[in-house]
């Protein structure tokens, strides 16, 4: 009989954003301005916990529900017990506040090991089931964390469980299709990604809610290891609103006039569309490099740049080249300038700073490949384009390290997208990806080379790696990157570092990040976000194999059934029609995509591919193959029409560097709407026909 | 599963968690602390369902907080609730779209003399955000140990015939599909047993309805509505200052009645100064009106386009918005026991707005609500042993109370001008008691072919106004809205007023799909219910959907 522990979040509801939410000097959005609820995926969570106990039939199993934070989380763990969960706890220390999701993971993961020992009677047999992320710091990375603290099998994007002889066999989502799997041995993590049936509170339950103890656990009671702003190894450095979209967002009345704007915007424009949190300052280079020695126009914030600038021209009024020597009373006068707005103190830092050339960081910038079966997936080289980049501001190498079996005829194609060494672990064991097994392969390989930047794609699968990998080798992550930088924090002593710059909070902030504590640095990005570079053949490059002694011990999962969508989709089509779950079915989707694909292709002459939201495949409208967004594939055709899609986040970051988007919902308030550039407001079943008559007329 | 943990059994349980069940709660646990009190509220948090001008009358609050948390008016939430009283009490009368008079001398020689009239002066009130009341009364029943539950609906009232009470409520199932069908998070209503049921569900209630039928209760002149819609508008600084801060506007005639030419409907407008840089602008309009193609929205937007109105609030933004029937027919249409003459019967007693205690000549309801609570505490625990004496008692009480002499004093207010219409029926009015009861028919009835004259061009965009008032429902559950008979609609209704249910409801819910007439929004209901009283052919029914569904107001 197995034992469940849920992790459950309190997160601001983000589905109620009103204006008067944002800060409206800042344009920053004041948290408290929202009302707490328990994250939905958690919700999720805790009744997936609940039809697990129910499937293995475990009458006497205990749910434990276990949040950290303020000691309002309260809130979320009466929701747990007025749902189905037996016992409580709540870790809430003002010691525990300010952590990253190292310094979150590390304390919850220390608290499970108390409930296994306080509630559980030491009873090895568990689940840790969680919602695979939440709403505002939608990372994903904390149960992979716990996972590696805890050495348990981590199974993520889980959708579906069944209980089949004695054990649980779970569906999962992997990129471009889904897979059974069982883990090996508990306890395992288990994180949920969708679980359409959150229970309902009942009244009886509500009302003992209210009568049960909440333990409530201090860091001290825990005894973590890393906690806080101090144990944690990512830092924010900067919150700013999103740029505003650039998208037209424009109202059309009738099918005809979009119809004429199809056409137009198809046959117009060039195509390209700008790549989003790339600094304006230009290329970065080194202190070193720098025409003058005082240039710091490569500064992190904004201000330290005009800082840094104003120190500059006070000195070179003043006649001051040789920072080194600059004495108490040159200080003095420094300070007396008028375009001088810092003290001392920091005076003093920036001019320490100045001495700074060499980069904080040494190693190479390393890409961790994705591939299936030696396909290397697009998202790779996407960032193989970033790592080239930044590699060549920091003047140093690229390598992209792999994981596999029987590699020998990957480096090629590696090498001409722009990697300078190709690091190859091979193994047997490696041939499917396993997390457990292959987060040993890549952490070794890491732990020997130490590159000073690692990226991961946020896929899946690189979403379960990257926090696995970077929690084992004690360094910080940064997911979900949509602009990565490197500049300097010459106050603080940093030349050449990475900054990370990703959408929060549902992506109504962004929030720029950089890594402490740590020997290298690494983040996760969007696939579609960055940029491949064009194939060179006649590149050269090195490969280096790295052998890690694998074992079947290490591998974690059992792989029961891999299903993928038939494989001829054709994502780099220049016209993608989608359809969502407006669609309502599966003949609705057949019919009425399918009709203006055909009116598409034949009108503008180009072949139209079918998308769909994870929703439509979810209710078997159409094959995950062509599943579009975050989960699915990230596309960037001139033109995307989506039917009957409500345009959550997941799905619009899939279709982020299309030139023109429209949409047609029948819901006024969709959010899709603020995110294309045309749209109608009507149902699909009676837009599209007269679209399609339009069209072909 | 937890039957026999004596959960689904509470002493006293209160149905609604509004300003009357609080109150009730409240005083109960001051007045017999050991009383086990559990109110239930079908919105998601308190406040949400809350929705009112709303001048408050504080004697009744005062009182009871008094008695509960003495310490109150020290606390932070008291100045953020009672922030604004009242020093400015305007009421206007329009004419046309630019003309206004200011008719307050009127009222203040009407107060001078004694007659009704007078009691339409509002100096030294608080202008409130009803919603932010309940959410602090909500606090106080907290801390006095009254189990208050959100998110849970009550559908039926256990009625037992032989003995004539009530065992309790049902709750309403959860986890059905949009057709019925058990998902696998279904869950099936409880039975939820108590001594004492109170119901204070607000205008009319869907198990008061329900007990009134059972149990037999009459009203010597049925209920009148009217419908009010709300907009809660960020104006600038200036604005606001030029409004002023303790300012209440009470606006009658244009748009919804002018002379000789009509309309010739009965309500109002009102702008009140809310929170900081905020207006309350909204319109109250008797549901007697005949004009098929009328929709109260539509007189809101005649009365922002008014110049008077128009100055305070022109390029301010709408940031909440609401919609919610107030019932109107005074002292005669409060159901009581015909034996007994009790509001409400046995264990049951019925208060605030779902029995109808609100005062026309105040245009206020509010402080009768708090009010009631407490005199249905005051009953319940003064026969605890004997719940069967409750409804009795509580009536008792209230007839000595407050409440039952200021209700009798405008008790022939609305009828009045029900039956006389505005012109002849307020100047009627002033003669009180003299006047005869009259007997007024049911607000759907009034329904004619007729066109309301000063109809916007353009459509009330309630698509945005339901979006401001943040209302959802888990979109995957069985309609809660029902036509009784779809031949109706087509046969009767369409030919006759073109489905006027489609103009009416504030929130969009109705739409003509193919020929048919249906609720095709039940998601973005408002919980008004309007439409169970304003369809010409009394063939709409609302039902309680699902907890914690509808709309969620912040500061209304």
């Amino acid at each position: 009989m197995s034992n469940y522990i849920v992790l459950v979040k309190q997160v601001p509801d983000v589905s109620q954003i009103t204006d008067n939410a944002f800060d409206p000097d800042t344009g920053t959005l004041i948290r408290t301005r929202l009302a707490s609820v328990i994250n939905e995926l958690d919700s999720q969570a805790l009744a997936f916990a609940n039809h697990m106990r129910k499937l293995s039939a475990g009458g006497g199993a205990k749910i434990v529900a276990l949040t950290m934070g303020p000691p309002m989380a309260e809130d979320v763990l009466r929701y747990s017990l007025s749902r189905c969960a037996d016992k409580v706890v709540l870790l809430t220390d003002r010691a525990l506040g300010g952590a990253d999701t190292v310094a979150t993971a590390n304390p919850l993961a220390h608290a499970i090991r108390k409930i296994v020992k306080d509630v559980f009677g030491g009873n090895e047999d568990y689940y840790i089931v969680t919602g695979m992320q939440s709403v505002d710091g939608d990372t994903a990375q904390v149960p992979a964390q716990i996972a590696e603290e805890l050495k348990l099998p981590c199974i993520a994007y889980v959708t579906d469980v069944e209980y089949k002889n004695g054990r649980f066999e779970f569906t999962r989502i992997i990129s471009g299709g889904s897979q059974v799997v069982a883990a090996r041995k508990t306890p395992v993590v288990v994180t949920v990604a969708k679980y359409e049936y959150p229970l309902f509170a009942t009244f009886s339950l509500a009302r003992q809610a209210n009568r049960t103890r909440v333990f409530m656990w201090g860091s001290e009671e825990i005894n973590a290891s890393m906690i806080g702003a101090k144990g944690s190894k990512t830092a924010v450095i900067r919150v700013f609103p999103p740029g505003k979209t650039s998208r037209k967002c424009e109202h059309v009345k009738d099918a005809q006039k979009l119809a004429k704007i199809l056409v137009e915007s198809f046959s117009s424009g060039n195509g390209e569309p700008s790549e989003e949190g790339d600094g304006e300052v230009g290329r970065y280079i080194l202190p070193a490099k720098r025409s003058d020695r005082l240039d710091r126009s490569f500064e992190g914030t904004a201000k330290e740049a005009e800082d840094f600038a104003a120190l500059r021209k006070t000195l070179e009024e003043l006649g001051i080249s040789d920072v080194e020597q600059t004495d108490d009373s040159a200080k003095e006068k420094i300070l007396e300038s008028s375009e001088v707005r810092f003290h001392k103190k920091a005076l003093e830092d920036m001019l320490e700073g100045l001495k700074l050339t060499e980069p904080s960081y040494k190693g190479e910038v390393w890409v961790v490949a994705e591939h299936r079966e030696r396909v290397m997936h697009p998202a790779t080289y996407e960032l193989i384009g970033k790592a080239r980049e930044l590699a060549d501001s920091v003047e140093t190498q690229v390598g992209v390290v792999v994981a596999g079996k029987g590699l020998e005829g990957t480096s090629k194609e590696l090498i001409a997208a722009g990697a300078d060494n190709v690091y190859l672990v091979e193994d047997d064991l490696l041939a499917e990806f396993d997390p457990i097994a292959h987060r040993k392969a890549i952490a070794d390989a890491i732990q020997t080379y130490w590159p000073q930047i690692v990226l991961y794609a946020a896929t899946p699968q690189g979403r379960v790696l990257a926090p696995l990998v970077s929690y084992r080798v004690k360094c910080g992550l940064t997911a979900d990157c949509t602009g990565l930088d490197i500049r300097d924090s010459s106050r603080k002593g940093q030349i050449g570092i990475l900054l990370q710059t990703r959408p929060a909070l549902g992506g109504n902030v962004m929030a720029t990040i950089c890594t402490k504590n740590s020997r290298s640095q690494m983040a996760t990005a969007r696939p579609g976000v960055m940029k491949r570079l064009p194939a060179d053949a006649s590149r050269k490059g090195t490969v280096v194999k790295h052998k890690v002694d694998i074992t079947k011990n290490d591998i974690s999962l059992e792989i029961i059934k891999t299903e993928l969508g038939a494989g001829d989709v054709n994502f780099e089509a220049k016209a993608i029609v989608s359809g969502g779950k407006g669609m309502q079915n599966r003949d609705n989707y057949e019919q009425l995509v399918g009709s203006l694909c055909d009116a598409l292709d034949r009108r503008l002459d180009t072949s139209v591919e079918r998308g769909a939201s994870r929703a439509a495949v979810e209710q078997g409208f159409i094959e995950r193959v062509h599943q579009v967004g975050q989960t699915g594939t990230a596309v960037g055709p001139k033109l995307y029409v989506a039917l009957g899609i409500s345009g959550a986040i997941q799905h619009m970051i899939g279709v982020a560097n299309t030139e023109t988007i429209v949409a047609i919902n029948s819901d006024p308030n969709a959010p899709i709407f603020k995110q294309c550039d045309y749209y109608i407001v009507g149902t699909v079943e009676e837009t599209i026909p007269q679209l399609v008559k339009a069209l072909e007329d | 599963m937890a039957n026999d943990t004596g959960l689904n059994r509470a002493e006293v349980l209160v149905v609604g968690g509004g300003p009357a069940g609080l109150a009730c709660g409240i005083q109960l646990k001051v007045l017999r602390p050991e009383t086990e009190v559990v109110v239930i509220e079908k919105g998601a948090e308190l406040g949400n369902h809350n929705l009112s001008g709303a001048v408050l009358e504080p004697e009744p609050l005062h009182t009871l907080l008094d008695s509960a948390a003495p310490l109150w008016r020290d606390s932070d939430a008291a100045k953020n609730v009672l922030h604004a009283k009242i020093d400015k009490d305007n009421v206007m009368f329009l004419l046309g779209r630019k003309l206004s008079f200011n008719i307050f001398i009127a009222l203040k020689l009407a107060k001078m003399f004694g007659l009704g009239f007078g009691q339409m002066i509002h100096m030294g009130d608080y202008s409130v955000s009803i919603s932010r009341l309940t959410k602090w009364m909500g606090r106080i029943a907290r801390d006095i140990g009254v189990e208050v539950l959100c998110g849970f609906a009550a559908e039926d009232i256990l009625y037992d015939e032989a003995t004539g009470q009530a065992r309790g409520v049902k709750l309403v199932d959860q986890g059905l599909d949009k057709e019925g069908r058990k998902q696998p998070n279904y869950v099936k209503g409880e039975t939820i047993e108590a001594k004492f049921v109170v119901l204070a569900e607000g205008c009319d209630g869907l198990l008061t309805e329900q007990f009134v039928e059972k149990a037999r209760l009459e009203r010597q002149t049925p209920q009148l509505y009217s419908v009010g819609v709300k907009e809660l508008i960020k104006v600038s600084a200036e604005q606001y200052n030029k409004f002023s801060a303790g300012r209440v506007v009470h606006a009658m005639g244009y748009p919804i009645w002018t002379p000789v030419i009509g309309p010739g409907m009965f309500g109002g407008g009102i702008v009140y100064a809310g929170v900081q840089e905020h207006l309350s602008v909204g319109m109250i309009v008797g549901a007697d009106w005949k004009y098929c193609d009328f929709n109260t929205q539509d007189a809101l937007t005649r009365l922002k386009e008014h110049k008077f109105v128009k100055q305070y609030i022109e390029g301010g933004t709408v940031v909440e918005a609401g919609a919610k029937m107030i019932p109107e027919g005074g002292w005669y249409a409060v159901p009581r026991d015909p034996t007994t003459g009790s509001i409400g019967k046995s264990n049951v007693m019925i208060l605030g707005d779902s029995a109808g205690f609100v005062n026309m000549l105040k245009i206020k309801g509010l402080h009768n609500a708090i009010d009631s609570g407490m005199q249905a505490a005051k009953a319940i625990a003064d026969c605890t042993d004997q719940p069967t004496d409750a409804a009795v008692k509580y009536t008792d009480s209230i007839l000595k109370s407050n409440v039952a002499k200021e209700m009798k004093s405008a008790a022939k207010f609305r009828q009045t001008v029900a039956k006389f219409g505005p012109l002849q029926g307020m100047p009627l009015s002033v003669f009180g008691d003299l006047l005869p009861k009259f007997n007024t028919e049911p607000d759907y009835e009034a329904m004619m072919v007729a066109k309301y004259r000063l109809k916007p061009n353009q459509d009330f965009d309630k698509d945005t106004f339901t979006a401001v008032a943040a209302t959802e429902h888990r979109e995957e559950q069985p309609s809660h809205l029902t036509i009784l008979d779809k031949s109706i609609c087509q046969t009767k209704c369409q030919p006759k007023f073109g489905a006027p249910c489609i103009t009416f409801c504030p929130a969009g819910v109705y739409e003509t799909i193919g020929d048919e007439v249906k609720p095709a929004n039940p998601s973005n209901c408002l919980h008004c219910k309007t439409c169970q009283r304003k369809c010409p052919f009394d063939n709409i029914r609302w039902t309680v959907p699902e907890g914690a569904g509808g709309p969620r107001y912040k500061r209304m």
